[in-house]
This record gives structure tokens, C-alpha cells and sequence, in this order.
């Protein structure tokens, strides 16, 4: 359709078939995505990069039954339906069923010429990928209700922005957001955050979660939107901070009763709590801070990553190079202004 | 502000607390090692299948339940058996079908239970339990104690129409009940990525209006702390739920069970996921517990099984007498 | 005079007065309210057989309407029941036992021998069974002799309104698991019933009427047809004693032995198909201990061995009737070696 699409044009898909089954089921009431609509997104991209002239998609393989649902998928397709990219699958030696999976796929899928990786997970699944992307722009979809990073955005819409990228029809540089990353280091053992980094109380890991504000020490945001959802909630109600801006926030909390301020916050879905805020600042971009807490565990957008240790400080370093994300509503409005997806007339 | 280390966060367990879950779960283990290397010399008659590996899920599921809860367990029961207090010296006669066992030597490995600890058996029949666990929770709730019934079954069971009637059930009397899905990858020799056709058993959950939550079963605390979340929403009223625990059992399905159809995953399982070698390095390293306290442990649970298993090759058979007994109350 | 109530109403009062007796007492089954969660009344149906009919106003809570999941709700009466309660779950149709088996004779029957005698079970699975309204192969059948081969079980056939609740009393007050037979034609049939509470113990046989020249057994509502071809036998001259063991698990074996010790002649009367029935297990009891005794064949008068008929032409021959126990009868005393 786009004349000037290059026929090399490649995406890669990367749908994690592990996101949106934690506690946050139990203790709120976070939604359960099936795998079944996961696979229907991925059809749904594969039908807009279709539409598009799309030569070639890299698809990630799994064993939650999605990369299998889309092979059905392609095979059961009729000769009437629009056309499809070519669907590469990316096979895995071995699955470890851990984040791992997800960062040796991407890199497969950037090795294999990807110029696009659109990613089906949540704040977790855009983590792995965030790792492994590099300069190749992102689009993260959100799989749930639980996110804060990806955006909850129809797939077919997404496919479209994504597929005029990997085209070459638009420049990288005006198609993407630069967005910001927390990196956290205890030791050797170091985390990337995407959108909050908070220091809890709590002893272990456990079930990763995090949903008691009680347990709450320490809060830092690339990030704070009015209408998110999560920890970057609180920050979003008091001091927000808008995801363009290279600048994050830091809060100190505390219990509700000694608190300076207390926002009621959707700190997960379903769950409105009150949380204290002792105090907060920006954070600029290359500031590290040093951990308070001298135990306690580290979550890294939402979920429990790392168990302090006596005498191991902890850092927070808020850093300005995070992934480039493909940002949909400019693509696709500088795509009416330009006019790519409309047909001129031939006969008047 | 600074908090010390006597006073855990909420939901977690205090130092004596974890200690308790650590022998619980060192207990199993050996227990289940040894039960291995004795029927490998033919003196356990039966069928017996072992639960090591999987013992984080028994120990952090019943570390939450009292005189009022009750469970029901598996063909797989032995882990579940000492988790909720069954006595390991009993259970070890009850093995070699000695009259001194659990059940004077009429159940064997299949049936070990203790009903006045809340132990309903373990069970031969696969998918037996949720039904009975429906009745014990119904009960607490008809009681009005604040009891709940945890039914253990594994991913074959989560096939079985039992199951699924249960957790309608459950969920339409809005009863105290924790399913427990433990999918260890196999049922028998069969891949539950074969056999069970939603992707993951906890997505089940929402076709009967029940939260589903998927944990690491390799992990205590991720069990601990996603069962004492559901153990006490039941408690209060809030109804059912299904955790679906995801590990690898060590042994085969049974005891002989050469394994063919695995692959290296045990090894792998053994190196770096196992879950007492976790539990030990994350509590020392945390400052909870020192290596010498669990050491202790260790050296401890080692004499008790070791003279579990002495005391039931000595303990003596049941005889002709003990044929025709126990079979009604009165007849 | 006493007073006259039918079977239903019969067994609906021994429930109401054990739940008024004991507040470990539930009831639970399909529709046993009836309406649950519909817009109209509740306690629309008191169960399809309308047995439990009022008694979910009168205990509330206590009566528990099930979604249609015999294995679920007949299990969760078997693991109530090992907590503290005594809970009387109803099972439809006795065919039903085909969907929940295992729940009733791979954990109920075996609990106390498994466990080496520490389990206490007091559940009662209440369930309708035979022939005779019309009702074809999947709602008609006999099954009470597949209950009684398994141990651990009691099986209760009561014959009578006054049995009904006599036996009803007594299975909700026994210890061990109870299949409380009730026979589907006999509902509305009437009979004396004191008001007051009372139990009839469980493998002793009732003696219904009493006669020297022959001996015949029968179960369930064919103890009613025993006793009218009795009726018609006496007219001939043959005086028949007939009892009713009132359950088949235990089985009263010496009132059985001492009454054919006395006449010398055995009749058994079953509805169930002829192979491993009530039939061939009294019969070879009998052949076995009071070989002696026997002055002529025994025999045994059953269905046949096929599905239950729905065509009421085919299902009226199906059905052992008093002609038919009478001829058998007269064969075994005019026997001749």
C-alpha cells in the first residue's frame, strides 16, 4: 500500500505468555488477559502491518500457547482475508520460562533486522525488552489493567503507527519518545526500572507484589501521571511529572497518621489506599541517591526484585537513556497530515 | 526510620516461625530421600510416590493452619502429611505397612491421614479431595470458627470433573476453600502442557468467578505470602481461590518410574531453584537466621528419620486379627 | 387411633425432628429449597420429591440448594460429615451414583478401614430408586445391591411410612456412611406413624407376617407385594412368613436362617436384575447355613436381566407383582423330589 515501503520492512512481536497471573488476582482486582487475546493482538498487528506492505514479522515462540494460537491462526487463513507479513518464528534452544527467554528473543529479533519491536506484556515483560532493544524503537502494549508503562491501546492501531515506522515513511527521531530509566544497583546485582523504583519493608521477594502502603519507605519515578495507575500514582496526585520530561521524583513515605501529606492513591487495580508522603523533590537526570533502608527488599516497577543485605548499600540512578518509544498519536497524526493512509483519486 | 529485626513486616513469619518452616520442609525432604533409597532395597511394598522438591508449597500453605483448618491431599501426600502435623515416625511404620502406622498398617502410602489434625489423607483417587475439602469448609463456615479446607491436587487432577465441580461449588456456596493446583509438569508421564488445555490451570479460575494466582513453588515465601493472602480472605468471609504452585518433583511418578519421557530438568531444578537451598541463603543472608540454627535443624531432623526407620523395620505387622477391624463404627 | 401420614410426609418428619435434635443436621441436594437464586418463591420445590418441603424456612442455613454436581455436593457431604457434621445429602435418582461414585465407595466406604479406624463419617445420601413410574432405564433402577457389596457402607430399603422414619432417624444418628433407598412409587403410599420420634435399629428384621409352611424374604416396596400374595397364598391354605430385613447392609442373617429353619422353604423377592442381587446373596446364605432345613429349591422371583422398559405394557411385566410371587411361592411348597 505505501509505495515507498521497503521491502525489507521488518517487525518483531514479542507476546509474553507469563504476564497479568500474580497476586494482584487475589489481593485486588487486577484483570486476567487471557492468552487467547493475546494471540488475537498479535493477528491484529500482523493485519495492519499487512495492510501496510509489511514484508516480514518476527514472532516470539513460547509455551503459554500464543506463538501456537497465531501458527494455527496463519494456517487457517482464507484467500479472501487481507494479506499478511511473512511470520517468522523465533525458535528458542530452550526455554528457562524466565525474563531470559524474552531478552534473547528481542536480541534475535534486532540480529534478524527487526526495526521495530512491539512488545504484549506488562510494566515486567516492556523491563526485558527495554534491556535488549538498544536504539530500535519500542512500542510496549499493555496485556491488563496493571500497568503503568505500556499503554492500553488497540493492537490494530498500534500495528499501524509501528508498521509506518519499520517502513521508513517517518523518521525514528519524530516518531519516538526518549524516555528515562531508574537503575538500581545493590552490590553486584543491578535492576532496571521503567517507571518506579520503591523500597518496602518487607523481608523477601515473595510473590513480587507490591500492595500494602504500609510497607513503603521509599518511591522513585521516571515519571508521575494524574491518571496512572500503580505506585507512580501517588507522585502522579501530588507532584506530577509528565513522561516527556527527562526529570523524575523522589518521595519519602511514611505512615498515613505522621504524614505531611496523604494521597489516596490507585496503587493497583481495584485497591485506592491512603499512603503517607513525608516529603518529595525532583530527580534530575544522572542524580543517584543512596537507599535508606539498610534491609528490606527493592521492587522495580511494581514488583519485589531485590532482597537488601546487611552492609551492601543500595543506589538509585536516574538515567535519561531509556528506550525510544513509538509514540502512536504523533505517528499516526503526522500520518493524516501527510496523508499516507488515504488513496488519491485517479479519476475525476 | 529503622525497623528491627524482631518485628517482621506484616504477614511474615518471626524468627522461630521460619525455623518451624524450615524443618517442616527438611523434614520432607529427608524423609522423601530416604523413603527413595529404602524401597530401592524392596522392603516398602506398594506404590509410593515422593513429593521432594515440591516442599515449599506444602510447608507454606499449612504453616498458615490451625486446629480448625483442614486439607486434603494427593496420591503425592507424604509432604502434605508432615506439613499439617501427621507424626513422620508413624507415617515412616505406616510406609512399611507396620501395625505401629499412621493407620495400623491398613493404609499404606496412599492413605496416610490424621482427622484429628485436620489431615483428610492422602488419596488414591486423582481428583478425590476438592469435593471432600467443599464439605470441610462448608463445615467451618456451618461452625461459624474461622476454619478453611485447602484442597492440594496436582495438574492431572485439574482435569478431573471433581475439580472442576468443586471450585463451582466452592464459589456458589462462597465457601472457605483454597485450591491449591500443584503442577509439577507431569501427570504421570504426561506433559501438562499437553494435557491441560487452558495455558495456565490458575487461568481456570475466572470461569468460576474465583481469583487464579500463579506463584514460584520453588519459592516458600511467594507461597507463603500468596496462601496466608488467600488462608485469610477465606477466613473473613471473602470466598475461594485457586493457586496454581509451578515446580518439578524430584523423583519419578512413582517409585521405579524410570523417567524416559524427562528431560534434564531435575538437575537443573536440584542446582538452582531448589527451595531449601533458597530458603537457607535468602534468611542468613537477610539476617533473619543463623546458618548454625538451621545446621542444628539439619542434624536433628537426620536422627528422626533415622530412627523413624529403625523403629518401623522393628515395629511388628498387623496380624489376622486386625483383618476384619475398623472397617464400620458399629455393624 | 394412630394417625395416618404418607412416606413422604414420613420421612420429611424424621428430618425435621433430628434437625430440631441436632444442630450438626443439614440437608443439601438439588433443589432441596428449590427457587435458590430464581425470582419467584424459595422453598419452591423441597426437592423433586418434595421430602424436604418447609424445612428450609424452618432451619435457616441449614438447608443447602446445590448446583446440579453430584460429585461436588455428595463429596462435600462425605468431608462435612468428617468434621463434625451430619449432613443428608440427596441424590436424585439412585442412577445418579453413576456421576459420583467414587466420592461415595472409594472415600466414604473406606475412610475408617484406611485410616486404620480413626475416621468417624455420619453422612446419609438419601436417593430415590425403582421401577413403576414410568420413568425408563436411567431413572428406574434397582442399584441398592452394588451399595451393599462395598464395605463400609449400611444400605436401608425401607418398605413403609412407619419405616421410613423410623430408619431415616436412625441412619442420621449412625456413625457410619448411610444409602438411605426410598423408593419412588411409594411416596404417596400411607401407613400408621407415631408422631413422636422414634429409630429402628439396623439389621434387625421385621417380621411382617408370620406362617409355617414357607419363608419369603423380600426388600423395599416388594415387601408390600410379598405381603398381598401372603394375603392370597392364605386364602389357599399356605401360610407364608415374610420378612423385611429393612437393610441389606447389615443383613439380619439369623432372623432369615430361624424362620427357614422353621418352615423349610425359601422365597426371595427382589426388584433388582437377577445376577448378584439380594436374591442370590439370601439364597446363598440360605443354601450355604441351612442346607438341612430345606425341603424344596429356592426361589427367587427378581426383574430380568435387561434395562428397565419405559413402554408401561413392557414395564408392568418388568416389575415382580404378587401373581407372580404367589406362583413362585406355590412351586416351592407343591415341590416334589
Amino acid at each position: 500500500m505505501l509505495a515507498n515501503a521497503d521491502a525489507k520492512a521488518t517487525v518483531g512481536v514479542l507476546a509474553n505468555p507469563a504476564s497479568g497471573r500474580d497476586i494482584r488476582r487475589l489481593v485486588a482486582q487486577a484483570s486476567v488477559f487471557p492468552t487467547a487475546e493475546k494471540a488475537n493482538m498479535v493477528q491484529r498487528i500482523c493485519g495492519a502491518l499487512g495492510t501496510l506492505g509489511i514484508a516480514r514479522v518476527l514472532m516470539s515462540t513460547d509455551l503459554g500457547g500464543i506463538s501456537a494460537a497465531v501458527l494455527r491462526a496463519t494456517r487457517n487463513r482464507r484467500a479472501s482475508q487481507s494479506p499478511w507479513p511473512d511470520l517468522e518464528f523465533c525458535e528458542l534452544d530452550r526455554f528457562t520460562e524466565t525474563a531470559e527467554d524474552t531478552v534473547t528473543q528481542v536480541r534475535r529479533m534486532i540480529d534478524a533486522g527487526a526495526r521495530v519491536i512491539i512488545c504484549l506484556g506488562g510494566d515486567g515483560t516492556a523491563r526485558a525488552v527495554a534491556s535488549a532493544c538498544g536504539d530500535v524503537p519500542l512500542l510496549p502494549l499493555s496485556t491488563g489493567t496493571n500497568n503503568a508503562f505500556p499503554q492500553l491501546r488497540e493492537a490494530t492501531v498500534a500495528g499501524l503507527a509501528a508498521g509506518l515506522v519499520a517502513a521508513g515513511v517517518i523518521d525514528p527521531a519524530t516518531a519516538t519518545q526518549q524516555t528515562s530509566v531508574l537503575e538500581v544497583r545493590a552490590g553486584d546485582r543491578v535492576e532496571l526500572a521503567l517507571v518506579d523504583v520503591c523500597v518496602s519493608t518487607a523481608t523477601h521477594i515473595g510473590s513480587r507484589a507490591l500492595w500494602d502502603p504500609a510497607a513503603l519507605t521509599e518511591l522513585y519515578c521516571t515519571f508521575a501521571e494524574p491518571d496512572g495507575i500503580g505506585l507512580s500514582s501517588v507522585p502522579g496526585q501530588l507532584c506530577p511529572s509528565p513522561r516527556t520530561e527527562p526529570t523524575g521524583v523522589v518521595l519519602r513515605l511514611c505512615a498515613p497518621e505522621v504524614a505531611r501529606h496523604v494521597v489516596h492513591a490507585p496503587i493497583a487495580p481495584g485497591l485506592v489506599l491512603p499512603v503517607g508522603v513525608r516529603s518529595w523533590r525532583p530527580l534530575r537526570p544522572g542524580e543517584e541517591l543512596p537507599v535508606s533502608a539498610d534491609h528490606g527488599v527493592v521492587a522495580v516497577d511494581g514488583e519485589r526484585e531485590i532482597e537488601l543485605r546487611r552492609g551492601e548499600p543500595a543506589t538509585v540512578r536516574l538515567r535519561a537513556d531509556g528506550p525510544r518509544c513509538v509514540d502512536v498519536t504523533r505517528v499516526l497524526g503526522i500520518a493524516a497530515r501527510e496523508g499516507w493512509l488515504r488513496d488519491s483519486q485517479q479519476h475525476q | 526510620m529503622t525497623e528491627t529485626l524482631s518485628t517482621p513486616a506484616a504477614g511474615e513469619l518471626n524468627a522461630e516461625g521460619l525455623l518451624d518452616a524450615y524443618r517442616t520442609m527438611r523434614t520432607i525432604r529427608v524423609f522423601e530421600e530416604r523413603v527413595h533409597d529404602e524401597f530401592a532395597t524392596g522392603e516398602i511394598p506398594g506404590f509410593v510416590h515422593l513429593y521432594a522438591g515440591e516442599e515449599a508449597s506444602a510447608t507454606g500453605v499449612c504453616s498458615h493452619l490451625d486446629a480448625r483448618d483442614s486439607i486434603a491431599s494427593t496420591h503425592r501426600g507424604h509432604g502434605h502429611c508432615i506439613a499439617k502435623g501427621v507424626d513422620p515416625v508413624e507415617m515412616m511404620a505406616e510406609i512399611y505397612g507396620k501395625r505401629t502406622g499412621s493407620c495400623h498398617g491398613k493404609g499404606g502410602s496412599m492413605h496416610i491421614a490424621d482427622l484429628s489434625k485436620g489431615m483428610l489423607g492422602a488419596n488414591g483417587i486423582v481428583g478425590g479431595g476438592p469435593p471432600l475439602i467443599c464439605g470441610t469448609a462448608l463445615a467451618a463456615k456451618q461452625q461459624n470458627n474461622g476454619g478453611v479446607g485447602v484442597a492440594f491436587f496436582g495438574d492431572g487432577a485439574s482435569n478431573q470433573g471433581t475439580t472442576l465441580e468443586s471450585l463451582n461449588l466452592a464459589s456458589v456456596w462462597n465457601l472457605p476453600a483454597i485450591f491449591v493446583a500443584e503442577n509439577n509438569g507431569y501427570a504421570e508421564a504426561t506433559a501438562s502442557t499437553w494435557s491441560v488445555a487452558a495455558d495456565n490451570i490458575a487461568d481456570r479460575a475466572a470461569g468460576f468467578g474465583m481469583p487464579g494466582v500463579i506463584v514460584d513453588g520453588f519459592d516458600f515465601f511467594a507461597v507463603h505470602e500468596a496462601a496466608g493472602e488467600a488462608i485469610s480472605r477465606a477466613r473473613e468471609g471473602g470466598g475461594p481461590t485457586l493457586i496454581e504452585v509451578k515446580f518439578t518433583r524430584y523423583f519419578g511418578h512413582f517409585e521405579g518410574d524410570q523417567q524416559a519421557y524427562r528431560a534434564d530438568e531435575v538437575a537443573n531444578a536440584r542446582d538452582k531453584l531448589d527451595c531449601l537451598k533458597r530458603f537457607r541463603a535468602r534468611v542468613t543472608e537477610s539476617g533473619q537466621l543463623e546458618s548454625s540454627a538451621l545446621d542444628t535443624v539439619d542434624s536433628e531432623v537426620a536422627a528422626l528419620i533415622e530412627s523413624a526407620v529403625t523403629e518401623a523395620k522393628a515395629a511388628p505387622k498387623p496380624t489376622g486379627v486386625d483383618l476384619e477391624t475398623d472397617v464400620y463404627v458399629s455393624y | 387411633m394412630a394417625r395416618t401420614i404418607s412416606y413422604r410426609e414420613a420421612l420429611n418428619e424424621a428430618l425435621r425432628q433430628e434437625m430440631h435434635r441436632d444442630s450438626s443436621v443439614i440437608v443439601m441436594g438439588e433443589d432441596n429449597a428449590g427457587g435458590a437464586g430464581a425470582p419467584g418463591a424459595d422453598d419452591a420445590w423441597g426437592g423433586v420429591l418434595g421430602v424436604t418441603k418447609g424445612l428450609y424456612h424452618e432451619f435457616p442455613g441449614r438447608v443447602l440448594d446445590t448446583p446440579i454436581s453430584e460429585s461436588a455436593f455428595v463429596g462435600a457431604a462425605i468431608g462435612a460429615a468428617t468434621r463434625g457434621m451430619r449432613p443428608v445429602a440427596e441424590l436424585m435418582f439412585i442412577d445418579f451414583m453413576g456421576v459420583c461414585f467414587d466420592q461415595i465407595f472409594n472415600q466414604a466406604a473406606k475412610f475408617r478401614y484406611m485410616f486404620g479406624g480413626k475416621a468417624v463419617t455420619p453422612v446419609v445420601i438419601r436417593t430415590m430408586y425403582g421401577a413403576g413410574l414410568r420413568a425408563a432405564a436411567q431413572h428406574s433402577q434397582s442399584l441398592y445391591p452394588i451399595f451393599t457389596t462395598v464395605p463400609g457402607l449400611k444400605v436401608v430399603v425401607p418398605s413403609s411410612p412407619y419405616e421410613a422414619k423410623g430408619l431415616l432417624a436412625q441412619a442420621i444418628r449412625d456413625d457410619d456412611p448411610v444409602i438411605f433407598c426410598e423408593h419412588k412409587a411409594m411416596y404417596d403410599a400411607v401407613g400408621e406413624v407415631p408422631e413422636e420420634s422414634y429409630t429402628i435399629p439396623f439389621g434387625e428384621a421385621n417380621i411382617v407376617r408370620e406362617g409355617e409352611d414357607v419363608t419369603i424374604v423380600a426388600f423395599g416396596r416388594m415387601v408390600s407385594v410379598a405381603a398381598q400374595a401372603a394375603d392370597e397364598l392364605a386364602a389357599s391354605g399356605v401360610q407364608a412368613d415374610v420378612l423385611d430385613p429393612r437393610t441389606t447392609s447389615p443383613l439380619d442373617t439369623e432372623s432369615i436362617l430361624e424362620s427357614v429353619e422353621n418352615t423349610g422353604r425359601l422365597v426371595v423377592v427382589d426388584e433388582a436384575t437377577p445376577r448378584c442381587n439380594l436374591a442370590t446373596d439370601v439364597a446363598a446364605l440360605v443354601a450355604k447355613e441351612a442346607f438341612g432345613a430345606l425341603r424344596a429349591p429356592i426361589e427367587m422371583v427378581t426383574a430380568p436381566h435387561t434395562p428397565v422398559p419405559f413402554s408401561d405394557a413392557l414395564e408392568d411385566l418388568y416389575i415382580p407383582d404378587a401373581q407372580r410371587v404367589v406362583n413362585a411361592t406355590k412351586s416351592v411348597v407343591q415341590w416334589q423330589r
